[in-house]
């Protein structure tokens, strides 16, 4: 994939970020979610609610949006780093992605 | 000019990217904001990578497991320094990407190019992005402050 395609990826990435990441915010807002405080929205009758429904797969676009935005950011700052070894990051880089987003489908899949 | 291995035109990864008082701002806020943008990225990404870890918990070892969790993060004062670190990273991280995003995706609020001339102050200096980047800098602290009371509890 060509560098400003992947540039294109991270702006769009971000885009929806805006969106999924608020919403998964706005969650923890206690009065939005019927909650006595921020931390009572962290509890098991909150979060496995949202699990259990659609907006689970909402979690699951942000779990790849945030992982492909973030790991790209430090991509590229490995690559301004060390340029020569271009190609070791790129693939640590998709390795880790491969990795975390295996580990976020499975939460889902698993809570679902 | 110097003898031997000659220097590499950059100033260096730590002093470029990710230290931001190493910076020097005079009347290039943008240049903060860059670096910002930067460390709270890193910030954000090294909690993301634990987040999903984290929330992994009740899909291993149960709701019980996720609930005993919670009850020691909310508890422990170091976790909530780190959430409240991770808050204000988000916030500005979030608000400068609406900024970049508008600046450089959209191309608005950059200005339009001009001939150059005297005192060779760029358009996008002069363009609503820079209104914008004030705004940001005025907002983000108090949206701070209002994250870090839900955090610690206050409301």
């Amino acid at each position: 994939m060509g560098a400003s395609r992947i540039q294109m990826w991270q702006y769009i990435t971000a885009i929806l970020l805006i969106v999924f990441l608020g919403g998964h915010l706005v969650e923890r807002l206690p009065w939005l979610v019927g909650a006595e405080s921020y931390h009572d929205t962290l509890r098991s009758s909150f979060v496995s609610k949202q699990y259990g429904s659609w907006w689970s797969i909402g979690l699951l676009i942000l779990a790849y949006t945030a992982l492909f935005h973030g790991l790209n950011g430090v991509r590229g700052i490995l690559h301004e780093w060390k340029p020569r070894l271009g190609t070791l990051w790129d693939a640590i880089i998709w390795a880790v992605f491969i990795v975390f987003a295996l580990i976020a489908t499975y939460t889902v899949a698993a809570l679902w | 000019m110097s003898k031997g291995r000659a220097k590499e035109n950059r100033p260096g990864l730590l002093r470029a990217s990710l230290n931001p008082w190493l910076v020097r701002v005079e009347d290039h806020p943008e240049r903060l904001a860059f670096v910002l943008h930067r460390v709270t990225g890193v910030i954000i990404i090294a909690y993301l990578l634990l987040h999903i870890i984290v929330t992994n918990t009740p899909a291993r070892a149960g709701w019980e497991a996720w609930d005993q969790l919670m009850e020691q993060f909310g508890t422990n004062i170091v976790n909530q320094v780190g959430e409240f670190i991770v808050a204000g990273s988000v916030l500005f991280h979030g608000m400068n990407g609406i900024r970049l995003l508008l600046a450089e995706f959209f191309g608005v609020c950059i200005g339009r190019p001009e001939k150059p001339k005297p005192p060779y102050i760029p358009p996008t200096y002069r363009a609503c992005q820079r209104q914008l980047l004030y705004l940001i800098f005025a907002v983000w602290p108090i949206l701070w402050v209002f994250a870090g009371l839900l955090i610690f509890g206050v409301f």
